[in-house]
């Protein structure tokens, strides 16, 4: 790749400053003995010390990790499958027209996501609370698996599945030796996004909360409406050094998985 | 294959392991055995000790959940997918669920510390005969200012905010019925006013106001005057308080001719559980002791009559916050108009907003 020009590299280093420093402004202050965001008073770690005094608040952050870990996995196979199922339609107009049921489900307003699940709860008579929540992470979360698994399908050469049945492998053979490993790096991809939404979904999460049950950005909120305490800011410090541990994870399990495609010998 | 299977069951064995941590974290934090209740509140509105410390007399396990707004908290109940057994809504709010029969009465009996509630607070319009309500906290709408910022003003009557020397300096809370009510206040109306005569000369009155407006916004109002952005809000008695905590230079007053006097009170839901834990917990926060405690955390103005004499007498004897009986005849409580009246104020405030932006 070409090495980037000294305006461009100035330029990319303005913009990521630009959409970093309202955290760092943020996690910088969760330090500040002064308890407000005004004016900086000394180093004290008492609000990480407050956050983990908090037992409820805890729950709620293992609770908020529960939900975001079932839904991204309940939903990637359920959206595995059904991007699958997607590319297998024969009639293209169909496909397209499943393709676009998939995509409004994406830019659909949470609100309306959200309202509409409350309004279907309280009509069969689901409790809201966990059991909530979790259908409704898993539900807003399978149209972005599928969106995330589909080019990986798409590029899958038709040869490959037919080289497979030549060679007598069963369907069940073909989706769990051919297909799966092809597109093990989109279902990862999905996977981690999945859990990235669920992890800060509010419009939706807002809705079908309650008896008790709250996830944190549900939480965050409504500690807010008193003024912003500075356990908010140790506690999104907190998250944004998991969040971070997480994007790394992900990359390099995407940089394992990609040496070990690349054919032998093949170098840069 | 291999991998896809294995990254399955450690993200189960994970979450398995947390619910288990969930359920320990649960059972540590409440003593266990007298059943529970789920009680919704205001976010900030409880001192959290004291929720334990009623766990351990009483056995109920506390379910705490907050809400932040009247009409978030009516839309949860009504919904029916909840099982909240006591809420903290405010008066105009009760009013609503009465009519919507989504209240379950109070049995004044098992409300024992009933007597510690100065008598001027129960027995209100909106709940006559405290049949589904017991007042929890209460408070005024007025003006907080900062002296350091202005150049001698006061705000001894509404009329003060139209000086023509606080241009750009005022902010007003994003609320049709305060403001409005401020405009009607200020013409010497009642703030339930109901005549279009009087609330079309108070909204011209507020157009005047325009020019030393500088902003009519929600909860930021008390980080601004925290920071000395601005130097004038119209804001409720709470939030003032929450200004003075940080900034010692803020002052509050109450305007001479008349405000808003509001009350935020217990309910028990409809859909209520536990409805005996509900009785327990609401005669627990009359306590005296515990509601000193519970007023000395939360800043608001406790009603409970006992528990005053048991705090510190500098700030029970504010009378910026806890106003003289005299002071507070002038105070009028929001009645609930119905929502046809309600429109009309919320068409007069649009009316406002639109005016200022020319």
């Amino acid at each position: 790749m070409e090495k980037l020009s000294k305006t461009a590299r100035i330029y990319l280093a303005v913009v990521f400053i630009i959409l970093y420093a309202p955290i760092f402004y943020l996690i910088f202050y969760s330090f500040n003995s002064g308890g407000t965001m005004s004016s900086f008073e000394g180093f004290t770690l008492e609000h990480y010390a407050a956050v983990f005094n908090d037992t409820r608040l805890i729950i709620i952050v293992l609770n908020t990790v529960i939900i975001a870990l079932l839904s991204a996995l309940i939903s990637t196979a359920i959206g595995v499958l059904g991007a699958i199922g997607i590319v297998f339609i024969r009639n293209r107009k169909m496909r397209n027209a499943v393709l676009s049921l998939n995509t409004i489900l994406i830019v659909s307003p949470d609100v309306i996501i959200g309202a509409s699940f409350l309004i279907l709860f309280t009509m069969i008579g689901i409790k809201l609370g966990f059991a909530s929540v979790l259908i409704s992470h898993i539900a807003f979360s399978i149209p972005i698996v599928v969106i995330m698994v589909l080019p990986k399908l798409m590029e899958m050469s038709d040869s490959l599945i037919d080289a497979a049945t030549d060679l007598g492998a069963s369907k069940r053979d073909i989706l769990t030796r051919v297909i799966l490993p092809y597109i093990k790096p989109g279902i990862f991809a999905g996977f981690f996004l999945a859990l990235t939404y669920s992890l800060d979904d509010f419009a939706v999460t807002f809705f079908v909360t309650g008896n008790g049950f709250a996830t944190l950005s549900v939480e965050i909120y409504s500690m807010a409406r008193a003024g912003i305490t500075l356990t908010i800011n140790a506690l999104s410090a907190l998250i944004f050094l998991v969040t971070l541990g997480l994007v790394l994870g992900y990359y390099f399990f995407n940089n394992r998985t990609r040496l070990t495609i690349r054919p032998p010998g093949g170098g840069n | 294959m291999k991998d896809l299977i294995r990254a399955s069951l450690a993200i189960i064995v994970i979450s398995g392991v947390l619910m288990y941590v969930v359920s320990l974290l649960e059972d540590t934090s409440s003593a266990g055995g007298g059943g529970t209740i789920n009680v919704y509140n205001w976010g900030e509105y409880i001192d959290p000790e004291l929720v334990s410390q009623f766990e351990e007399e009483t056995g109920i396990t506390v379910i705490y959940e907050t809400f932040d707004s009247n009409e978030a908290m009516m839309t949860k109940i009504e919904q029916d997918g909840t099982t909240y057994d006591v809420a903290m809504p405010s008066e105009y709010a009760i009013e609503k669920m009465k009519e919507s029969d989504l209240l379950h009465p109070i049995d004044l009996n098992k409300i024992t510390n009933l007597e510690n509630i100065d008598p001027y607070f129960l027995d209100l319009p909106f709940d006559p005969g405290n049949e589904y309500s017991i007042p929890y906290f209460w408070g005024t709408v007025g003006i907080a200012f900062n002296p350091s910022l202005l150049e001698g003003q006061t705000f001894e009557t509404w009329d003060d905010l139209w000086d023509p020397t606080l241009e750009q300096e005022v902010i007003l809370v994003d609320s049709a019925r305060e403001v409005i009510g401020m405009g009607l206040n200020s013409l010497g109306y009642s703030l339930n006013s109901t005549d279009m005569g009087e609330l079309r000369e108070a909204t011209d009155k507020l157009k005047t106001l325009g020019p030393n407006v500088k902003a009519i916004i929600g909860d930021e109002i008390v980080e601004m005057m925290r920071r000395e952005e601005a130097a004038v809000a119209l804001t409720w008695s709470g939030q003032a308080a929450d200004m003075m905590w940080i900034n010692e230079n803020i002052d509050y007053s109450v305007p001479e001719e008349g405000s808003n006097l509001w009350f935020d009170n217990m309910i028990i839901p409809k859909t209520a559980d536990n409805v005996d834990g509900a009785h327990e917990f609401i005669n627990f926060m009359l306590d005296a002791e515990v509601a000193a405690q519970n007023a000395d955390y939360v800043g608001y103005s406790t009603p409970n009559q006992a528990a005053l004499e048991l705090m510190d007498p500098e700030v029970t004897g504010d009378e910026r916050f806890y106003p003289t009986e005299e002071m507070r005849e002038r105070l009028e409580v929001y009645e609930n108009l119905g929502l046809e009246m309600l429109g009309v104020y919320n068409e007069l405030f649009l009316e406002f907003k639109m005016d200022m932006e020319k």
